[in-house]
């Protein structure tokens, strides 16, 4: 008796969690390929994209995720859940089992913004500090 | 004969010449990035990714997924795949394939998925063509080396040589995700089809193996349906899974000891659970696998008349747990028993427990290199008598070394 009672408090605390969920991105900011109609986010929403459970936008055009390995690790996983190494293994899986798109990536933040501007589809996390030409700003609800 | 070993060297070379081609080619490119094409300016690129895969096996007492007793290179796989997204919310997907493990396949190259995919929303969408089964955490992608900590996975659920048996089919699929609110989500993944058999495959040769004396002659391609569903649970980085797959009339011919044929056939209901958590740079992992096969054995020339029957009925599971230290460093050990409760085999040919240590390293984004030790205890998954005539030490070992290069 007293184990179930643990094991329901322990489930209520998750969900309660869950609830409160919202995303915070260290210094780093989300960023989108103009034609992407959306001009904000939920924390859940950005979650289901870098989780592969949302894999087209609105209107049908396939999401592409663009990466910047090192520089913002520490965002990816708030987006992600999962860390740097996890998320690349992740998309791999679906990569390589003919499921998914693997994330491109580039080399610098400049890169990565003119990747996301040249990408239909493309969003991107991106150091806070960078010059965003090209591309919009992505509101995080 | 002489024909078809003149094609087998013909085809090894050719194969042989690609490996050397493609690894170059990676290396000269000293990039990790996919190479995007663009067909058509109405059109999106076409993306594509590729990998290369070489082992190298040593084992102190047996023959085990190849010649390993002297060390063996035998053990390759590579992959060449591209996508694109035509149309709007539809994709194209393809990937050639070509391993080496042992007397299995033998640099063979072949047709690994090709699909269609149309996903409706994120609730559902389908895919037909050649495709990848799921099953568990690793089966769609039993084969991938740069996907997964560990050289080899545990054998008695993701064997190496049986890739023809559970790696894909020709059908389609539903899938989804289906959102619970709080308490996390579901995803899910339906699927129909035939599975391809090869009287070279992995199957094949464990079937064989099993004669003696007898001649193996066919072995039958199988309807299939099955599933896969995966609950996301609320808590960060924790699913658990289950998956179940109903092969219908899976059967082969073969010819022991008498001059005819005999023709063994039944259905294979497989099931497999699966827990995964990823907390942090760790990464947890515990499945359970098991399949149940009773294969009726009748004369086809003599009416069908029944004469006995054989099966399998093995168990599998494993634990796991890697840990990522930094970008370039990880490591892994699992523990994983496999028995087969349908032999009666006594030890060390009843079961096989394994024991392994794994070290990853990612010396660049585009090539990792793996060094792995297996305190093995049993001989239930050797499946090559012939190699191994004689089965009496329990404890044995062995190292796996692998490197991929990738883009």
């Amino acid at each position: 008796m007293k184990s179930m009672l643990f094991h329901l408090g322990l489930l209520g605390f998750i969900l309660a969690v869950g609830e409160f969920r919202a995303l915070a991105l260290d210094g780093a900011v989300v960023i989108a390929n103009p034609g992407v109609a959306a001009d904000s986010l939920t924390a859940d929403s950005i979650k289901d994209i870098y989780t592969a459970k949302t894999k087209y936008w609105d209107g049908g055009q396939a999401i592409v995720i663009a990466v910047l390995p090192d520089k913002t690790d520490a965002a990816l996983q708030q987006a992600s859940g999962m860390e740097a190494g996890q998320f690349k293994t992740f998309w791999q899986r679906l990569a390589f089992s003919g499921r998914g798109q693997e994330p491109k990536t580039a080399a610098d933040a400049g890169a990565l913004v003119a990747l996301v501007a040249a990408n239909k589809g493309a969003i991107a996390i991106v150091p806070a500090d960078t010059a965003l030409t090209g591309v919009k700003k992505i509101e995080i609800k | 004969m002489q024909l078809q070993r003149n094609t087998n060297l013909i085809m090894k070379t050719i194969t042989q010449k690609l490996v050397l081609s493609l690894t170059a080619s990676i290396l000269a490119a000293g990039t990790a990035r996919a190479y995007d094409v663009s067909l058509s300016t109405n059109l999106p690129p076409v993306d594509f990714h590729g990998f290369l895969s070489q082992g190298f096996l040593y084992s102190d007492d047996y023959n085990y997924l190849g010649d390993s007793k002297q060390g063996t290179f035998g053990f390759t796989e590579m992959g060449l795949n591209a996508a694109i997204n035509p149309f709007p919310r539809t994709r194209i997907a393809v990937q050639g394939f070509d391993f080496d493990t042992g007397n299995v396949n033998q640099y063979h190259p072949f047709l690994d998925y090709a699909l269609a995919e149309y996903t409706f929303n994120d609730e559902i969408g389908v895919r037909a063509g050649r495709i990848r089964r799921p099953a568990g955490i690793y089966n769609a992608i039993q084969d991938i080396d740069l996907a997964r900590t560990f050289v080899l996975l545990p054998q008695g659920m993701y064997d190496a040589r049986w890739r023809d048996w559970s790696a894909g089919l020709d059908g389609g699929e539903l899938f989804g995700s289906l959102p619970l609110g709080k308490a996390g989500s579901l995803a899910y993944e339906g699927y129909a089809g035939l599975v391809n058999m090869s009287d070279n495959g992995g199957v094949a040769r464990y079937i064989e193996d099993g004669l003696s004396p007898g001649v193996f002659n066919s072995i039958d391609s199988t309807p299939t349906f099955g599933g896969q569903l995966w609950y996301n649970t609320p808590l960060d980085g924790l699913r658990v899974g289950a998956s179940f797959t109903y092969m219908n009339n899976f059967g082969y011919t073969i010819t022991e000891p008498g001059p005819l044929p005999i023709h063994s056939q039944g259905n294979v209901p497989m099931q497999q659970y699966s827990a995964e958590y990823m907390w942090r740079s760790w990464t947890f992992q515990a499945e359970f696998y098991t399949y149940d096969f009773t294969g009726h054995e009748y004369l086809p020339t003599m009416g069908n008349a029944v004469i006995g029957s054989a099966g399998d009925n093995p168990q599998t599971w494993y634990a796991a747990a890697s840990y990522r230290f930094n970008k370039y460093f990880e490591a892994g050990a699992y523990y994983t028993q496999f028995r087969d409760f349908a032999w009666s085999k006594p030890d060390p040919d009843g079961h096989q427990n394994d024991t392994a240590l794994s070290l990853r390293f990612d010396l660049k984004s585009w090539w990792i290199f793996k060094i792995e030790g297996h305190a093995i205890n049993g001989t239930g998954l050797l499946r090559d008598s012939a190699s191994n005539p004689v089965t009496k030490n329990n404890d044995w070992f062995m190292l796996a070394v692998k490197t991929t290069f990738s883009f």
